[in-house]
């Protein structure tokens, strides 16, 4: 086994161990559980407007969606740096020979693969819904594809705010600050009314990208908008990791 | 062959501290070096540097001739490193964080069963292979990361304070251990306890407000320490007759040479406590007019250092 496969086995089963995972899943399933409530009632009422899709209640930018996010990101990376840092593992895993690199790496798949799974729990709701009526699964997958992606970028940062700290509650707060805030850009375009700053104003916000993805729609564009966002956190993490390394 | 551990003017600065002031020192093949000196002298932080954990402000370290800044994989692959702090995954078995440290430090699949099994059994952990760590004493887990240290067979160990926190029968355990280990390691020891250094180290670097005070075989050093003053002196005067003229002294052992700088040096001087040597150089530096820029007595800190350890000798 590789080291980074090492890193990341050694990641995952630390959520296995730990109480807060199982917490933060159950709530998160509770309130998706919620959601899919909503969608079967809203499905039920002939009231409801045509242009209604399942995809689009379920992964579009919705207040549940991201309260599930605001919940379980910063939980699940909390820990990642800050644990360590303060019990003081990370003197071990920083003098064993592996890179910052493979480390940081490690920190942030364990705890994206933890957020794909929480995730991909929810499929059982389309399972169910697919035994009594018809839908297109193409959105659908796309929107899970979307949420996956959008969980990288977030769960990056998470794991940069846990680099910065060794204090877990600061490194959930700064994570849930920063996630609350980069949720919040689209409010601005209520202010600005200027049509030129309003279109890059959606261009940035996370979560209007939602809108494309939960439609069925793979645009390259959000597809490098997130990859390069979580390249850049996690560049950063291995900068800060490597700090005390740097000579001056 | 290259040296294993080889420590040039090594120097790291905080903000508003020193820690390590030009600190220079080899270990040999098969050497124990010890590294003493009271809590805060700056032991830790050297074996931070040694390990790639910290970088230096100055100064190199190369380890089997490679520089730690450079090669810093290459570097850890070869060192066992015991941090001051033993810390561990508490959810974990022994056996399972062994196993997972010996995949880390890139053990070979099929060696790696064999290999937690003789670490185990090194360090006497056997019996408790299958326990959470989070459940074990501060002893065991001492051990624990001890064998950790040991499960990649790496040719250089580095061990901060190894006997910290053990209680009396473990420490003699533990110092069998590493003396067992010496046979075929190289190994740098950090310690505060003076009769360990005595019992296990071949040879000893003494270490104080970031600066090695002495270094020396442990029995070397006693005598040194008994029978001698080192006097500190910098003279401004004829380049070449400066050294052999305080070799002249009566009493004068030896003069060693600390550094030279646009007419004036610096010189060590020992000699034996008969009379106080200060005086004789004064008058030797009025008769031949040179100036006398620093006069002072050094011996003193090397015996701070020494009533130090000595009054915690049995922490």
């Amino acid at each position: 086994m590789s080291r980074l496969a090492t890193l990341t086995a050694r990641e995952l089963k630390a959520f296995w161990y730990s109480p807060v995972a199982y917490v933060v899943g159950a709530l998160f399933l509770l309130l998706q559980g919620f959601v899919f409530w909503l969608l079967i009632a809203a499905l039920n009422d002939p009231g409801t407007d045509p242009s209604f899709t399942i995809a689009q209640t379920f992964f579009g930018p919705t207040f549940f969606y991201s309260i599930s996010v605001l919940i379980t990101v910063p939980f699940l990376t909390m820990r990642t740096f800050s644990e360590e840092k303060r019990t003081g593992t990370i003197e071990f895993l920083l003098t064993a020979p592996v890179r910052d690199s493979q480390v940081v790496l490690a920190k942030f798949l364990g705890a994206w693969l933890a957020y794909i799974a929480l995730w991909s729990a929810t499929i059982v709701f389309f399972l169910f819904l697919r035994a009594f009526t018809p839908f297109d699964w193409a959105p659908v997958l796309t929107g899970y594809l979307g949420t996956w992606l959008l969980g990288g970028v977030l769960i990056a940062i998470g794991v940069l705010a846990s680099s910065l700290t060794r204090n877990q509650v600061i490194a959930a707060f700064l994570c849930f600050v920063v996630i609350l805030l980069l949720f919040s850009v689209g409010i601005l375009d209520f202010f600005l009314r200027d049509p030129e700053t309003s279109k890059l104003i959606r261009y940035l916000s996370l979560l209007d990208h939602l809108v494309d993805f939960s439609k069925g729609i793979l645009d390259t564009r959000p597809l490098c908008y997130y990859g390069s966002l979580t390249a850049v956190a996690l560049f950063l993490t291995g900068r800060v990791i490597g700090h005390p390394r740097w000579r001056s | 062959m290259p040296i294993p551990i080889a420590v040039a003017n090594l120097t790291k600065r905080y903000d508003t501290v020193t820690a390590l002031a030009g600190v220079s020192f080899e270990v040999h093949a098969g050497e124990i070096l010890g590294f003493l000196g009271p809590n805060g002298a700056g032991k830790t932080t050297a074996l931070r540097i040694l390990t790639g954990m910290l970088a230096p402000s100055a100064g190199t370290v190369r380890i089997d001739g490679l520089d730690v800044t450079e090669r810093p994989l290459e570097v850890r692959r070869r060192i066992g490193y015991l941090p001051e702090h033993v810390a561990l995954y508490p959810e974990l078995r022994v056996q399972e964080y062994l196993h997972y440290r010996a995949c880390l430090k890139g053990v070979p699949r099929r060696a790696r069963r064999e290999r937690v099994r003789e670490a185990l059994e090194q360090c006497a952990l056997a019996d408790v292979a299958r326990q959470l760590i989070g459940r074990l004493s501060k002893g065991y887990r001492q051990r624990v990361a001890l064998s950790d240290c040991l499960i990649a067979q790496p040719p250089i160990l580095i061990l901060d304070e190894p006997t910290v926190g053990l209680d009396p029968h473990q420490i003699r355990q533990t110092r069998e251990l590493i003396k067992t280990l010496g046979r075929s390691a190289t190994i740098l020891l950090s310690t505060h306890i003076l009769p360990e250094v005595e019992m296990l180290c071949h040879r000893v670097a003494i270490i104080d407000k970031g600066r090695i005070v002495a270094i020396d075989t442990p029995a070397q050093l006693g005598q040194r320490l008994r029978g001698t003053q080192v006097v500190r002196v910098e003279l401004c005067g004829e380049p070449g007759a400066i050294e052999p003229a305080l070799k002249q002294l009566p009493g004068v052992a030896r003069v060693t040479l600390q550094h030279r700088d646009d007419g004036a040096a610096a010189f060590e001087v020992e000699a034996d406590q008969q009379r106080d040597i200060r005086e004789a150089i004064f008058r030797l530096a009025v008769e031949r007019q040179w100036t006398l820029r620093e006069l002072s007595q050094l011996r003193a800190s090397l015996e701070d250092v020494f009533i130090h350890l000595t009054t915690r000798e049995d922490a």
